[in-house]
């Protein structure tokens, strides 16, 4: 029943609230069907529960009223689809490290462990395997604590996340869901890398070769000299994609590899929450039993003392067990500001490598393979042409390439040079013309020796009202601005007055041979 | 933020005699939907919707950045993507952040990566804080990593925005991203007329002409007259016309 009276308070509520505030607080909320003495709703954080208690909580218990037969009581809490999942579990078998985290879960019990073994073991590969019960023993034993005062950032989280309050029917749904994860996941813990992140689709060249030459030597001896392999460069160079590579050909040749990719962030949130739940040793346990520790832009550590500690230990405990480490960051370790020394010097132990952003031939050959991977016809030609222009990151390429795919598709046209064209005209365009209104009104302002404040002022005679309309013009020509954005540039003018610029110097370009000149010279000069 | 009454009647009394019908608040409600966003052929807008339409499905695209000057209808197109995705089952969290810039980013974002589709609008309010950027880097590692979508709006396109992170920048381009263009007079045109007659109005070439030269000229404006004019319209009982638009509102 709850479930009809809350869609009646829903269309009420749409018709009552502005169209924003309907889909930003009560779309979300679900009904939890498996309560149904209360009308209890589920917001997906605590953010928006919070919001809903405050704002509308007394709004939707009026409309409970008049749409329920029978008394019902409303409750607002957040989602059980956000487990908070931080239990001991008391299982008969071996005692396995039991390390569950926030948001998605990583199935607690690794059932691939070898159950009989008591200490460290080497797999086929010859990498160390730990299985949970050694790593446990070892681990507790080694496990000191020192106090580190937590940096004000990680003290907010945690004091945002003692007032979490996760009612006990959460609780009991987290339970079940924990289990069947367990059952499904029997055969294979989940490691987060993401599958298509391998050797054969990366494309090397020039600027990665050691990069990947490194990763490909860390993928056939784990845990050997190479370690930490460290790998740092400018965004969307493919460091992750390197990274994942490693582990998925870890666990290619090892199913039974315990390989865990994570980005810092999440590091750092699994250290609060398990604070919070005072079960860091939990938490010890997890990241030091693991075959291999991918951690993605550690850079997001600095200022972080709290994680930078954690990570100290976790670290060289890996170091010793001769598991695996691979990390990337935006720069090299040195430059890390906000970074322990310690730490730094310690990155820079195994292997420090750098990738550098694609040369042409490179970018032709990453767009080749993507349009290979999508299934797409992709012209020499036309390859050429968009990585001639895209010039900056992958990422960037492969956005362009996306949509070039789906313009083409879009069209039932194959691709061309022409089609690139058309499906990528603002992108080229703005990279024809990067002129920007401040740029426009300080040449302007220059070329007609007048003052830029003189340039925004009120005035209105003659010698700067024609300059004011000649850069209004220009900036509606070279900008992608509309006109009340180039009005409010021009000292806040409406957008009426932009147009009668436009106009105005439109009909004296015809007319007026000086005016003519002029405009061609700025346009020139701000153009070339 | 507080609820709003439904909307009043007007108060003002155009006539003076005759006892008026008073409208009943059963127009068709103005949702924003794919339905009702108008798409001029010749523009890129199509596509767009196309896009968003897919991308839901196992191989749509999970992100989406679009932009555009206000009034080019970008919020229009998040709820409209949120309505067609929650037809189809799916959860959504429409989030406004220029309302949302003085709330604590991470404790807005928590546990987002459980719901399938995420629209953001407005990323331009909230850039160029350090607390702000890094959440939503995170929030796009996160929802990359969980295989959910994002939908992003913002007055320009990643390249212009002043995004200081720049591992925050590369992610906005890394998807599709579109440029919407906005309406020109003739579409307008079109376009009011479109929604008229969806709200059941007749609204005549020359009175829309009419309107559109006296109205506001953001496409949100002239929809607001439009409704004002269709509560008239059905108040006093009168078809579209210039001399009772010019009455009704007042130009």
């Amino acid at each position: 029943m709850p479930a009809s009276v809350w869609k009646k308070c829903v269309d009420s509520l749409r018709d009552e609230l502005p169209a924003q505030q309907f889909n930003t607080w009560i779309r979300p909320l679900k009904v939890d069907d498996s309560v149904t003495s209360v009308l209890s709703l589920q917001a997906p954080n605590r953010f928006v529960m919070d919001w809903v208690n405050d704002k509308f909580f007394d709004r939707i218990s009026e409309l409970v009223l008049q749409n329920a037969d029978t008394s019902l009581s409303v409750e607002v809490k957040v989602t059980s689809q956000q487990p908070v999942r931080y239990q001991r579990r008391t299982v008969q078998q071996p005692p396995v490290v039991e390390y569950s985290e926030l948001q998605a879960a990583i199935p607690a019990q690794n059932s691939h462990t070898k159950q009989n073994s008591n200490g460290p073991v080497l797999d086929e590969a010859g990498a160390l395997v730990m299985d949970g019960a050694s790593a446990t023993s070892a681990i507790t034993s080694a496990t000191t604590s020192r106090i580190v005062t937590a940096t004000p950032d990680e003290q907010q989280t945690i004091a945002a996340g003692k007032a979490l309050h996760v009612p006990a029917s959460v609780m009991g749904a987290k339970k079940e869901r924990a289990s069947t994860v367990e059952v499904r996941g029997g055969l294979k813990h989940r490691n987060y890398l993401n599958e298509s992140f391998d050797f054969n689709s990366f494309v090397g060249g020039k600027s990665n070769q050691l990069g990947l030459a490194a990763a490909q030597q860390v993928a056939e001896n784990p845990g050997g000299s190479y370690n930490p392999l460290f790998i740092y460069g400018g965004v969307g160079l493919g460091k992750t994609h390197l990274m994942h590579a490693v582990g998925n050909a870890l666990v290619k040749k090892n199913p039974n590899a315990k390989v865990v990719y994570l980005h810092s962030e999440r590091f750092v949130a699994d250290m609060v929450k398990a604070l919070q739940l005072n079960a860091i040793n939990d938490f010890k346990r997890y990241y030091r039993s693991v075959d291999a520790l991918l951690i993605d832009d550690i850079q997001f550590f600095a200022g972080k003392e709290r994680s930078q500690e954690e990570f100290f230990h976790t670290f060289n405990a890996l170091l010793e067990g001769g598991q695996q480490i691979i990390l990337t960051c935006d720069r090299y370790p040195k430059e890390i500001n906000g970074l322990e020394e310690r730490l730094k010097s310690r990155f820079g132990w195994g292997l420090t490598v750098a990738v550098e952003p694609p040369e042409l031939e490179t970018r032709v050959a990453i767009l080749m393979k993507k349009a290979e991977q999508a299934r797409i016809d992709l012209s020499h030609d036309a390859a050429f042409f968009i990585a001639q222009r895209i010039r900056s990151n992958v990422r960037e390429l492969e956005g362009a390439l996306k949509r070039v795919i789906a313009y083409a598709k879009f069209t039932v046209r194959d691709i061309d040079v022409q089609l690139v064209r058309e499906a990528l005209k603002d992108l080229l365009a703005l990279q024809d013309k990067q002129v920007s209104i401040d740029n426009i009104q300080r040449v302007v302002a220059e070329y007609f020796k007048i003052k830029l404040s003189e340039l925004l002022s009120k005035r209105r005679s003659r010698s700067v009202a024609r300059p004011r309309q000649m850069a209004m013009a220009l900036a509606k020509e070279l900008t992608t601005r509309s006109l009340p954005e180039i009005g409010e540039a021009f000292g806040g003018r409406d957008h009426t007055t932009v147009l009668h610029a436009c106009r105005k110097i439109k009909s004296l370009r015809e007319e007026d041979s000086d005016l003519r000149e002029d405009w061609k010279n700025l346009k020139r000069s701000l153009t070339s | 933020m507080t609820l709003l009454p439904k909307q009043k009647p007007s108060k003002k009394n155009l006539s003076g005699q005759v006892p008026q019908q008073i409208p009943l608040p059963v127009s068709l409600s103005d949702e924003a939907t794919f339905g009702n966003y108008y798409a001029p052929e010749d523009a890129g807008n199509t596509l767009v919707i196309n896009t968003l339409k897919e991308m839901l499905q196992d191989d749509g695209e999970r992100s989406v950045f679009i932009w555009g000057a206000q009034g080019c209808g970008l919020t229009h197109l998040l709820q409209a993507a949120c309505h067609s995705a929650e037809i189809d089952g799916y959860s959504v969290q429409y989030l406004p952040l220029d309302e949302l810039s003085e709330f604590p980013p991470e404790a807005l974002f928590d546990g987002l990566e459980a719901i399938d589709l995420i629209c953001l609008d407005g990323i331009e309010h909230v850039l160029g804080k350090e607390s702000w950027e890094k959440a939503l880097f995170h929030l796009f590692n996160r929802l990359r990593d969980a295989d959910k979508c994002l939908l992003m709006a913002a007055s320009q396109g990643p390249h212009e925005l002043p995004v200081q992170l720049p591992d925050l920048r590369s992610r906005l381009s890394w998807g599709l991203v579109y440029q919407i263009q906005s309406l020109d007079d003739e579409q307008k045109l079109a376009a009011l007329q479109m929604r008229a007659k969806r709200m059941g109005l007749e609204l005549a070439a020359d009175v829309a002409q009419f309107i559109l030269h006296r109205a506001p000229r953001g496409t949100a404006q002239l929809f607001e007259a439009l409704r004002n004019l269709d509560h008239a319209s059905l108040k006093e009982q009168r078809r579209l016309t210039i001399p009772f638009v010019k009455q009704a509102l007042n130009y």
